[in-house]
């Protein structure tokens, strides 16, 4: 017996000789961090590790079945969907854990710049999680293009739009990203190769630099209000706190970690379960307009700003926005490196995220509900209320059926129902005065078409006197406020 | 609590549950337009946004109207349903004429909407087509049985709007004004040809006549082309 717990020891001492078991033990796991940052504040790091770790699970079950070609993977997507058993489930926690990923990581990079953990020492830390949240989101943006339908087909077209218009390269980048001039069958292997080996290899490679900083320099103190970082003594005071207080990261600090992974995890499998994946949509088809693209949610925003902006502006916005945040989050570490870590007194800091956050709400909402989309299908097929019909004269009717033949139904809904690119027509009438809607139908302007050529003056009364039609009963039809003395123009 | 949560999620998710709310529909998958061949979506997506069925009201006369069903051919509705009407807001759906029907559609539609005729029709009924009948003996029939709620001069009254007003009648068919004679809008509360007076259905020469008498109110001729229009007001 003893010979044999002898001999076990002997085996054991020769691997940890030649592996350094224990010293990697004592030097990871067991890494005494400070006892404060044992915080809640502290997980979301870990979770967007896992997260990515559960990508990677997923993301192999799902290339054992997806084949990356533009002609099969259609298939394929349509055949883990629907016919795989689970396989829907898997493609649900794929989807679902990219969404948690990049949520996370906000979570995590707000956390670390509110706690001024980016400031000195930890400078590389902070530059590659810069690039690990860049990685990231290519990571989300080539997995939407694998999901190879009409919606991914879309999104990569604006991805394109915007490579295609920087100055000089702006060709070469595109075919760079395509392989050629349009999005044709080796795109699909470009965003597939992409997305599970170029990048989960990025990502794991920073991750590791990442990880090894954190060793090396530690994990940020909760700050004090009050204790600023000085460059001469900042290592001396954080030496200081671990020997005062630190505790192994096994097993003290990481429990609530593992809490948070729990949280994580159950996240994600609920989301999958009750919501499921994303598509797929249509195929993806050049020539079918008919579509309702939308982007997935975190890139939303983005949208809204290419929508809402005017086309001049969306140039600069879209190629110099990226450059500006890029320089400032590399160049955060540098120019306010040392003093005030606690978020109580850093007012600005604070203000940056509130803003941040608030207006990445804003546009990701406006992309989300804001008029944007034509619907190509909407004048055959989106009918109008009937309180909207009853009571109108034959030749309303008729306006209400030119309004449909002339597609006006495409942008404009009524009552809720049809295109949201124009506004609402449901009380146009209490909004416009007669002369103001003839000069909309037949001018156009903002984004509407001018009809003027194109509808016979039969048409443009009749679709006026409907329009005219169109309020609440009981509210009066706008008059022309230039001449108090005019009757409302029916 | 954790840990029963753990197993609850993980028996989930392994257990089989194939049932789970998430799990795509196939009734969700997509499939290509042409594939489509139930009536009711063929109908919902191609023609409800002008004539109504059901509950639906639309701007043009509603597919399910039973006068309607009752007289109209079902040649008629294959020619409309294909080539539509020229000249106003009825397209055409089949392929060679830049619809997106197939004919295997338009043949499934034309069925779905014949399958709605009731089983008892009024008689005697008037054929769909015929030749306009003598308006002035159409102004007659007018004053008995429409101005009521058209008005006595057919230019609106208290239940209805006008019917000779000149850019609606440059809009409509010949052929619309007679279907209207007719089958009503009943889905509006213009009735059918047997509800107007009632007992006493409009004859064969009576629904002609009063056709006539609508096409008679016409400034324009019908299907002209017309000069666009004119540039915009001050
Ligand atoms: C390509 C989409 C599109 C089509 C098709 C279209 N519109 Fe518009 N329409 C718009 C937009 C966008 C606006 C808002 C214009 C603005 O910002 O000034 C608008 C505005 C209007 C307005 C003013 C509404 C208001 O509340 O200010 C009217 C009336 C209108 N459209 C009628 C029509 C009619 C009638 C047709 C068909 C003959 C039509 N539109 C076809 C996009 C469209
Ligand atoms: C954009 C509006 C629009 C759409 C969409 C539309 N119709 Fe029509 N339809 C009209 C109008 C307007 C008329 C009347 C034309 C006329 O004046 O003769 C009409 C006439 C008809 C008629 C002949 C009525 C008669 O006088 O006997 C039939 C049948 C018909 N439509 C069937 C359909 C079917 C079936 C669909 C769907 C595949 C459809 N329509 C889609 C506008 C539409
Ligand atoms: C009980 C009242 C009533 C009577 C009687 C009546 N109508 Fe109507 N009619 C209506 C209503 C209501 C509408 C819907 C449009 C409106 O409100 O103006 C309508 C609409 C119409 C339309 C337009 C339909 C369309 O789809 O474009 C025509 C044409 C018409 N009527 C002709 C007639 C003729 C011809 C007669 C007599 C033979 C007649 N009506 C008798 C109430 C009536």
């Amino acid at each position: 017996m003893n010979k044999l717990i002898h001999a076990a020891r002997g085996v054991f001492l020769w691997v940890d000789d030649r592996l350094h078991l224990t010293k990697l033990y004592e030097s990871t796991a067991g890494h005494h961090v400070p006892q404060s940052s044992g915080s809640w504040f502290y997980v979301f790091g870990s979770a967007t590790l896992l997260c990515f770790m559960i990508q990677i699970a997923t993301g192999i079950l799902l290339a054992m079945v997806y084949v990356p070609s533009a002609a099969e993977a259609y298939t394929t997507l349509e055949y883990l969907t629907f016919h795989q058993y689970l396989g829907w489930f898997l493609r649900g926690v794929h989807y679902w854990g990219s969404n948690f990923m990049v949520g996370i990581m906000l979570l995590h990079m707000t956390q670390v710049f509110l706690f001024g953990a980016y400031k000195y020492p930890r400078e590389i830390t902070w530059i590659t999680g810069v690039v690990l949240m860049v990685l990231t989101l290519g990571l989300a943006f080539t997995g939407q293009v694998m999901r190879f339908d009409e919606d991914a087909y879309w999104g990569l077209g604006i991805g394109v739009a915007i490579m295609g218009r920087v100055p000089l390269l702006g060709e070469q980048l595109v075919n760079m990203m395509l392989g050629g001039p349009i999005i044709a069958s080796d795109t699909l292997s470009r965003f597939f190769a992409l997305h599970v080996f170029v990048l989960p290899g990025g990502i794991l490679a920073l991750v590791s630099i990442h990880l090894r900083m954190v060793l090396t320099k530690g994990i940020n103190e909760y700050p004090q209000p009050g204790m600023l970082v000085r460059r001469e003594s900042y290592d001396k005071e954080y030496a200081a706190i671990i020997k005062k207080e630190g505790v192994p990261f096994f097993p003290k600090a990481i429990s609530k970690d593992l809490v948070a992974a729990a949280v994580v995890i159950i996240g994600i499998l609920a989301c999958a379960t009750f919501f499921g994946p994303k598509g797929p949509l249509g195929p993806p088809n050049p020539l079918q307009i008919d579509t309702l693209p939308r982007p997935d949610f975190y890139f939303l925003w983005i949208f809204a700003i290419a929508a809402l902006m005017p086309d001049w502006m969306e140039s600069v916005a879209l190629l110099g926005g990226p450059v500006i945040i890029g320089i400032i989050l590399f160049a955060l570490p540098f120019f306010n490196g040392t003093g005030e870590k606690s978020w109580r007194r850093r007012p600005i800091a604070v203000l940056t995220v509130i803003l941040t956050y608030v207006s990445l709400g804003l546009l990701t909402y406006l992309g989300h509900t804001s008029p944007w989309s034509p619907d190509m299908n909407a004048w055959r097929s989106a009918h109008t209320p009937k309180k909207f019909l009853e009571g109108r004269s034959p030749l309303e009717l008729q306006g209400s059926l030119v309004i449909q033949s002339m597609q006006c139904r495409n942008c404009h809904a009524i009552d809720g129902i049809g295109g949201q690119r124009g506004p609402d027509l449901a009380d146009v009438g209490a909004r416009l005065t007669k002369d103001q809607l003839v000069r909309q139908v037949i001018q156009g302007g903002g984004n509407m078409p001018a009809y003027g050529k194109n509808l016979t003056p039969d048409q443009v009364d009749a679709v006026v006197a409907y329009m005219v039609s169109l309020r609440t009963p009981g509210v009066a039809a706008a008059r022309d406020s230039s001449q108090p003395g005019r009757p409302p123009m029916e | 609590m954790i840990r029963t949560i753990l197993l609850l999620v993980s028996l989930f998710a392994l257990g089989g549950c194939d049932w789970m709310p998430g799990k795509p529909n196939p009734d969700s998958k997509w499939r290509e337009a042409s594939e489509t061949s139930d009536f009711a979506i063929l109908y919902r997506q191609n023609c409800l946004g002008c004539h109504g069925i059901g509950q639906v009201v639309s701007g043009s006369i509603a597919m399910d109207n039973p006068t309607y069903l009752s007289v109209v051919p079902r040649e008629v509705l294959l020619n409309v349903i294909s080539n539509g009407v020229p000249s106003t807001a009825m397209p055409g759906f089949s392929a060679a004429v830049g619809g997106t029907l197939t004919g295997e559609q338009i043949e499934i539609l034309t069925n779905g909407i014949l399958a709605k005729k009731p089983a008892a029709q009024p008689s005697p009924l008037p054929p769909y087509a015929a030749d306009p009948g003598d308006p002035a003996r159409g102004a007659t029939v007018f004053a008995a049985s429409c101005a009521s709620c058209h008005g006595n001069t057919g230019d609106g009254g208290e239940k209805a709007g006008s019917v000779i007003n000149p850019a609606y009648l440059d809009l409509v068919s010949n052929q619309y004004l007679r279907t209207v004679v007719i089958a009503g809008r009943p889905d509006l509360g213009c009735p059918d040809f047997t509800a107007r007076t009632p007992g006493k259905p409009l004859s064969n020469e009576e629904v002609a006549d009063v056709t006539a008498w609508l096409i008679s109110n016409r400034r324009n001729e019908f299907g002209k082309p017309h000069a666009p229009a004119q540039p915009p007001l001050p």
